[in-house]
């Protein structure tokens, strides 16, 4: 198709990347398009009360007033409650701290908080389960001897996990600020603490809050420090902070790999779709909030 | 905006807090459920594989009938159980091969052994290879042998499907069929006897080995020296990869774990251990059954 | 009040740190460490060995295959987004791409297993396999890549744009020879974050990748991470033999994680993809 001159190869390689580019752009959309709706596919069929509470009536699975062992609601609460909880921990430190690393650090700590954060994010989730995991061997043998994995322990891990995010999407959302906003609150004789509270705050709330949802939708979906810090198979509804409990993804994962029946397997697609529309849910709620910021400051 | 969210929160923390309170059950049970009348509190059950569909049974109807009861179970395997429960992270850590002295002495657990399993190798139900030798076994399982064609299959090679270190079945499986053999590092490493179902169910070159309480019609097993695995022929002895399933505590258990392992020794517990594919074993001490 | 919180970050790493240190500490002590990582896997044979360089090989080959294979494809969704194709298809793309970074990990795991797997199966591989886990997690390492990529290119000032667009240029050529290059280190930092994140997934490897502790031979063999090790065996007893090649492999994978980020940090600021998104 090329001309093998030496002037022409420049437009080959050209011509190659122009048709690589539409190959995957278009490529793309298409296939995760097939993969979604093969998901919904299988697991849209299932979708309604009985794949939450199985055949157990709504309220009484609600209340926790009869347990649920078919459906995924026991899971779905042990997620709520695992997000909560996590949410609870690591937004008011990742919050503190993205603002502080935006506006008041600098110099050699700043440098410091810095990697840290990088390294935390670097971290695999499999170390922090690993973490927590040692940790409640070590407390068992020394302060509290009846402590076992559970929902805290897990929570605590989550919280670690998922606490880079939200000090990168709050200080993103500080710096993202334009600089005359910045300046107008000093200018008027704002001290910097006031400057922060009462302008760049409230003007990036919209930022912060998605970063926050960002952050939720991650303590969510992570499976891998909660394999090793507390989730089971079968629990019930989490029976409280340093109970076992059951998880979503977990679940996904359990049914994914051993489904004893066909019935099983159906259940493994409709706890699919609903994590997907979980974290889908998630994700266009952080783009809202996000879209919002663009729009009122620019 | 802002504001719809923090309701959001509120709200999700409002329901998990309501989940979270059990009230008292609406029924009183009859029959062995009686037994658990007026307990309250959780068991913590981990360990074995084979177990799962028994204890989970049993934690359905238990906790069905009384809703303050809460009954946790996890896989892990053999290893885990007897660890967990040594370390009393578990109140019953379950094994699917009897406790080393070492493990018994060093916590002081108690064993109860509740059924009676065989351990099956097992294959596509489209391969008709029906039964292979304990040699031609070692072979393929040492790496020797590769190919469905050398013991009268298709020309095919053969997956294996190995379980991970921790598991009691792959502990009996290697001691009694493979005695302590060789193991070839190509082997597919599995978690569960339920995943080994799954992978073995849908791989034609799959050979694996499963608790034969976990073999249905998605999955053929394969006799060994002629001897058809079945739950009868491992309980007359006539096929040798038998083990029993034990429920181990440490020391002697409480209120609420005895009342769930004699629940699990009561005529109920064995209907569920057959139904489960299982052979019920006898009480400790002859108790009735 | 919000530098006490950064100080609990940074004693959340020290933490961390100081944990994967204590526990592998044993082994270096023993002079056992180098032992276990250059060993391999046979805790069947007599005596037994349980070193993981199989794993070590493992967790390299896959992650580098991710990635060799995302790159390509997030150099073409970065050309077809910056002028190559009209607006609302780059918009499109870019917005596929987005949407995968919500996708829980478990669903690339699931979908694979369901799909991929059979189908390699059918083809006459082995299911599980090298080649089945590297492209799941080529498709997870996808939008760290192309965001990453996307927005150093982004950086790039519009005057430049116009300038090429005023040569004459196509899209095609000011992305190859300008923009490109302009990224400076910007292609070379966005692959080593995607096999950062390669090499530390826990939940693909171990769904898809079969978990045979060996050296392949064959894309279509088995493999094991050091994630999918740890995961694995970390269910066994935990004052063995086994156990203790977990610290090991624990405090690898931290080694080189970090190691990698000091690296990524040399090129430009390395922060998660979706922070940028944020922008």
């Amino acid at each position: 198709m090329c001309a093998n001159s030496a002037e022409r190869r420049p437009r080959c390689a050209a011509r190659l990347l122009a048709a690589f580019a539409w190959l995957s752009g278009l490529g793309l959309p298409v296939l995760l398009g097939l993969a979604i709706s093969f998901l919904i596919a299988r697991g849209g069929s299932t979708l309604g009360p009985s794949l939450l509470f199985g055949d157990v009536p709504a309220l009484a699975a609600l209340t926790g007033r009869a347990p649920v062992f078919d459906g995924l609601w026991p899971a779905l609460a042990g997620t709520l409650a695992l997000v909560v909880g996590t949410c609870l921990i690591a937004l008011p430190v990742g919050i503190a701290s993205g603002i502080y690393l935006s506006e008041f650090a600098r110099g050699r700590w700043a440098r410091l908080v810095n990697l840290c954060v990088d390294v935390l994010a670097a971290v695999p989730s499999i170390l922090m389960g690993l973490l927590g995991f040692g940790l409640i061997l070590l407390l068992r043998r020394t302060l509290l001897p009846d402590a076992g994995t559970c929902l805290l322990l897990a929570i605590a891990c989550m919280a670690l996990l998922v606490l880079p995010y939200s000090i990168r999407t709050t200080e993103a959302a500080l710096q993202g600020l334009p600089e005359p906003l910045r300046l107008i609150g000093p200018s008027l004789g704002l001290t910097p603490k006031q400057n922060l509270c009462r302008v760049l705050l409230p003007t990036s709330s919209r930022g912060v809050l998605g970063g926050a949802v960002l952050t939720i939708g991650r303590a969510a979906e992570d499976l891998a420090v909660i394999l090793l810090t507390g989730v089971v198979a079968s629990s019930g509804l989490p029976a409280g902070l340093t109970s076992r409990f059951e998880a979503i993804p977990f679940r996904i994962f359990y049914l994914a790999s051993e489904h004893r029946t066909g019935a099983e397997l159906e259940l493994a697609f409709g706890a699919a779709v609903v994590l997907m529309g979980l974290t889908a849910f998630l994700f266009g709620l952080a783009h809202l909030l996000h879209g919002g910021l663009r729009r009122r400051i620019l | 905006m802002s504001d719809a969210v923090w309701a959001g929160l509120a709200g999700v923390l409002l329901l998990v807090a309501a989940a979270c309170t059990r009230p008292e059950p609406a029924v009183p049970a009859e029959g062995a459920l009686a037994a658990f009348s007026g307990l309250e509190g959780r068991i913590d059950i981990g360990g074995g594989t084979a177990h799962i569909p028994v204890m989970q049974e049993a934690a359905r109807r238990i906790m069905t009938a009384y809703p303050r009861i809460a009954i946790t179970i996890e896989g892990g395997g053999s290893g885990v159980g007897v660890k967990k429960v040594s370390e009393g992270l578990v109140h019953i850590g379950n094994t699917g091969r009897p406790l080393k002295n070492s493990e018994q002495e060093a916590a002081g657990l108690q064993s109860f052994a509740f059924a009676v399993d065989g351990v099956a190798l097992c294959v596509h139900p489209d391969n008709p290879v029906a039964s292979l030798t304990t040699a031609q076994a070692r072979a393929i399982w040492g790496g020797s042998m590769t190919n469905w064609r050398e013991v009268g299959g298709p020309d095919l090679a053969i997956q294996l499907y190995n379980r991970d270190e921790a598991s009691g079945t792959r502990e009996v499986f290697w001691e009694k069929l493979l005695a302590k053999g060789p193991i070839a590092d190509r082997a597919n490493v599995l978690a569960s006897n339920g995943a080994m179902k799954v992978a073995v169910a849908h791989d034609r070159g799959a050979l694996g080995y499963i608790s034969i309480g976990h073999i249905d019609p998605t999955l053929k097993p394969v006799s060994l020296d002629a001897v058809e695995p079945t739950q009868e022929n491992a309980v007359s002895g006539a096929y040798p990869v038998v083990r029993h399933l034990f429920m181990n505590t440490r020391g002697k258990p409480g209120p609420l774990v005895q009342a769930f392992i004699n629940y699990i020794y009561s005529a109920e517990g064995a209907q569920i251990i057959q139904s489960a594919g299982y052979i019920p074993a006898p009480a400790p001490g002859g108790g009735p059954r | 009040m919000s530098r006490l919180a950064s100080l609990l970050v940074v004693l959340g790493v020290a933490g961390v740190a100081a944990f994967l240190v204590a526990s592998a500490l044993p082994l270096f002590a023993s002079g056992e460490f180098f032992e276990i990582l250059l060993g391999r896997w046979r805790p069947y044979a007599s005596p037994g060995e349980f070193g993981i360089a199989p794993m070590i090989v493992g967790t390299i080959l896959l992650a580098a295959t991710a990635t060799l294979l995302a790159a390509p494809a997030a150099i073409g969704l970065v050309a077809f987004a910056h002028g190559i194709a009209p607006r609302p298809l780059a918009r499109l793309a870019m917005a596929s791409v987005h949407f995968m970074t919500g996708i829980p990990t478990v669903l690339y795991g699931f979908v694979s297993v369901s799909l991929l797997v059979p189908f390699l199966r059918n083809a006459g591989a082995g299911g599980f396999s090298l080649l089945g886990a590297g492209l799941t997690l080529a498709a997870l390492v996808l939008p760290t890549i192309t965001l990453t990529l996307h927005s150093r290119i982004e950086a790039t000032g519009l005057e430049v744009r116009l300038d090429c667009a005023a040569l004459g240029m196509r899209p095609a050529d000011t992305f190859l020879r300008v923009l490109l290059p302009r990224s400076g280190p910007g292609l070379l930092s966005a692959t080593l974050l995607g096999f950062c994140r390669a090499a530390g997934d826990t939940v693909v490897a171990l769904m898809v990748a079969g978990n045979a502790p060996q050296f392949p031979s064959s894309y279509l063999d088995s493999v094991r991470t050091l994630t999918a090790h740890i995961a694995l065996v970390l269910s066994t007893d935990w004052s063995s033999p086994e156990f203790r090649s977990i610290a090991a492999a624990g405090l690898l994978l931290f080694v080189f994680n970090t190691a990698l980020t000091a690296a990524l940090r040399r090129l430009g600021p390395a922060e998660p993809p979706h922070v940028r998104e944020l922008r």
